[in-house]
């Protein structure tokens, strides 16, 4: 009876909220990628930016607004709603509770945006100290952080309501995903949180004269990875069980699913030393445990290749196909709520390869800090990530907006999602192999006093920018389809796919929504990877740094 | 007759729908392309340091 609450579409009042979301999220898309292409123009060489625009300033909006903003804003719209399908339509309070959150981000992200655009705070998204931004710029994150935490409550809260409904039974899949990708978020910005309140903001005040350097970019890291799965595992959501509904077959197995989100959980957070790798003042020792702790992640990751292509091998099957990968071809390439996931799924497979060279302490220094890293997460977060989020809209902004995705849309959808497969090609590959001749990320154009190494940069920046002009025409379809579906698609029924398990008689064990046995070793695991060099960085510090400033004023 | 021919020729193998063969091949592609990016890029670090 209690478990009646779920109803097949998401109540309209949850799909307002969600739906703000994504007006913020495709705002951030459309300024974002036009400070992309500006990027990849300049870096050509062939252009200049007007009027006295810094580069450096274009990038700190675009990391801002494509890494921090479309990236949260959609995952917690999508969440929000996932969550609204199948635990059950939000409890008034829980839905004030996530509208107060909408507000607050929103607010903090015009506050650091503001910041930006003044020249006061092109500090990159990461804010590395001793970069030093004006102190509205940190208000402005702290924010954007504690919006997402009450966006996060909401969500907790009617997750809450179904348990208590439902005593003995498994959670409903998405949510319980939600929840896990929440909770991991709440754990991972409180080093974020840290080091904006009692470092950045203090010393950005004046308070203080000088900062901690390397503890500061510890609590950053101890954030940024997590923050990278953050972003990926709402996609993952999608790939495990919404996918295998949209194609028609079904989910390959409901508790391995479960499983590997929880392992996403306990090994995404103590691992944020492998982007330190080549900092000094960490112990080589604790640098080698965080690396073995990151080799960890291979194992969900590896779990969830395995049954995507079980999902599809058996719906194929289930159609007659034969032979070694005669389903391959069967699967609906038509239905741009698949290929255009799947063009994310199969980037995954370079983006994950990438990520283990980077994580392998020898060969982080082959691509540390070169554009290689750039090309890696243009793959990851701004193709697999992106093209999922993407493939969503497609039915989740008809379906909350009460219209349809029709034929000619569905087609525009895939010419999209190709769009952006062949302008990352270009861009991403270009990325890679310059980076591995060790040209420098996050620089405008130089020649740097015509040295010869960067005279063989400068053909790979040129197919940068023919890379980021094509994106950014993907960019335009993107912004088009996704006017078209929430203002002027023709009103009908979408359908919001969730997936069931092929096994039904499967129940996923209880010890699954264990939430104090898991956020115990979650935290066990921390305490164990951290407390002890943490404790080291902090007694065997340097003298504190005073605040630089790089970039002139307008 | 010659349809006769076909038949004894093939084995008749009926391909069991539940069949993950494919799945099993992917993966070890999927593995196989692991270890030769990391491989390649792992001599450029002997080459260079
Ligand atoms: C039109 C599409 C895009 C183009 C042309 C583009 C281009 C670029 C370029 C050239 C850089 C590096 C510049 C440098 O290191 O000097 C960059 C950095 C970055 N991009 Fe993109 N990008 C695009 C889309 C995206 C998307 C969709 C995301 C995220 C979901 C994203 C996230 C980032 C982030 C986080 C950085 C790092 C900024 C930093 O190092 O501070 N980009 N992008
Ligand atoms: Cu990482």
């Amino acid at each position: 009876m209690s478990s009646q609450t779920t109803k097949l579409k998401v109540d309209p009042r949850d799909g307002k909220l969600a739906m703000a979301h994504f007006y913020v999220a495709f705002i951030a898309l459309a300024l974002g990628g036009l400070m992309g292409l500006l990027q990849t123009l300049v870096r050509s060489g062939k252009f200049e930016l007007p009027w006295g625009i810094d580069y450096y300033q274009v990038l700190t909006v675009h990391g801002v607004l494509m890494g921090l903003v479309l990236t949260t804003f959609f995952i917690m719209g999508f969440q929000y709603a996932a969550i609204s399908r199948t635990a059950g339509t939000h409890s008034p309070a829980a839905r004030r509770i996530g509208w107060i959150g909408f507000w607050v981000m929103t607010i903090g992200t015009i506050m650091a945006a503001t910041m930006v655009l003044l020249k006061e705070a092109s500090v990159l998204y990461t804010f590395y100290a001793p970069l030093k931004a004006h102190w509205i710029f940190y208000l402005g994150m702290t924010f954007v952080v504690v919006g997402s935490w009450l966006d996060g409550a909401a969500q907790i809260m009617t997750y809450a309501r179904w348990r208590k409904e439902n005593p003995g039974k498994p959670s409903p899949l998405l949510s319980f995903m939600a929840i896990i990708n929440t909770v991991m978020w709440i754990v991972a910005t409180l080093g974020v949180a840290s080091t904006v309140l009692f470092q950045l903001l203090p010393w950005s005040l004046g308070l203080v004269d000088t900062v901690d350097v390397l503890v500061s970019r510890t609590l950053f890291w101890y954030f940024g990875h997590p923050l990278v799965y953050f972003w990926l595992l709402p996609a993952y959501m999608c790939w495990y069980a919404i996918i295998p509904k949209i194609i028609g077959g079904k989910i390959f197995s409901d508790s391995l699913a479960r499983l590997s989100f929880i392992l996403f959980l306990l090994f995404s957070i103590p691992v944020g030393f492998h982007h330190q790798l080549t900092e000094p003042g960490i112990d080589p020792a604790w640098k080698f445990l965080q690396v073995v702790l990151t080799f960890m992640v291979i194992i969900p990751s590896l779990m969830t290749a395995f049954s995507l292509f079980a999902t599809f091998e058996r719906y194929g099957r289930s159609k007659g196909a034969t032979g070694l990968f005669g389903w391959f071809k069967v699967l609906p390439w038509k239905d741009a709520r698949f290929t255009v996931p799947f063009i994310g799924m199969a980037s995954f497979i370079p983006a994950g390869a990438g990520g283990i060279i980077n994580a392998s302490n020898q060969m982080n220094q082959v691509v540390h800090n070169t554009i290689w890293v750039t090309g890696h997460f243009h793959l990851t977060a701004a193709t697999s990530v992106v093209l999922t989020f993407f493939g969503i809209t497609f039915w989740l902004v008809p379906h909350l907006t009460g219209r349809k995705l029709t034929k000619a849309m569905n087609k525009l959808a895939i010419i999209q999602g190709w769009v952006w497969f062949i302008g990352m090609a270009f861009m991403s590959g270009a990325m890679h192999f310059q980076g591995l001749l060790g040209g420098p990320r996050r620089s405008a154009f130089s020649t740097y006093g015509d040295s010869a190494q960067a005279a063989e940069w400068i053909p790979y920046q040129i197919a940068q920018a023919v890379g980021g002009s094509i994106l950014f025409l993907g960019i335009i379809l993107m912004l088009i389809i996704f006017v078209n579906l929430a203002f002027f698609a023709p009103k009908g029924e979408e359908e919001f796919p969730v997936g069931e398990a092929e096994n039904l008689e499967e129940k996923a064990p209880m010890i699954f929504e264990n939430w104090k046995l898991w956020l115990g070793i979650t935290a066990l695991l921390i305490l164990f990877a951290y407390t002890i060099p943490f404790i080291d960085i902090i007694q065997n510090a340097p003298p504190g740094s005073p605040g630089f400033k790089t970039w002139g004023s307008w | 007759m010659a349809k006769a021919e076909l038949k004894t020729n093939k084995k008749t193998e009926i391909e069991d729908s539940s069949s993950l063969k494919g799945t099993l091949a992917s993966v070890f592609f999927l593995g196989i392309f692991l270890v030769v990016t990391w491989v390649s890029v792992y001599f450029l670090f002997l080459d260079r340091f």
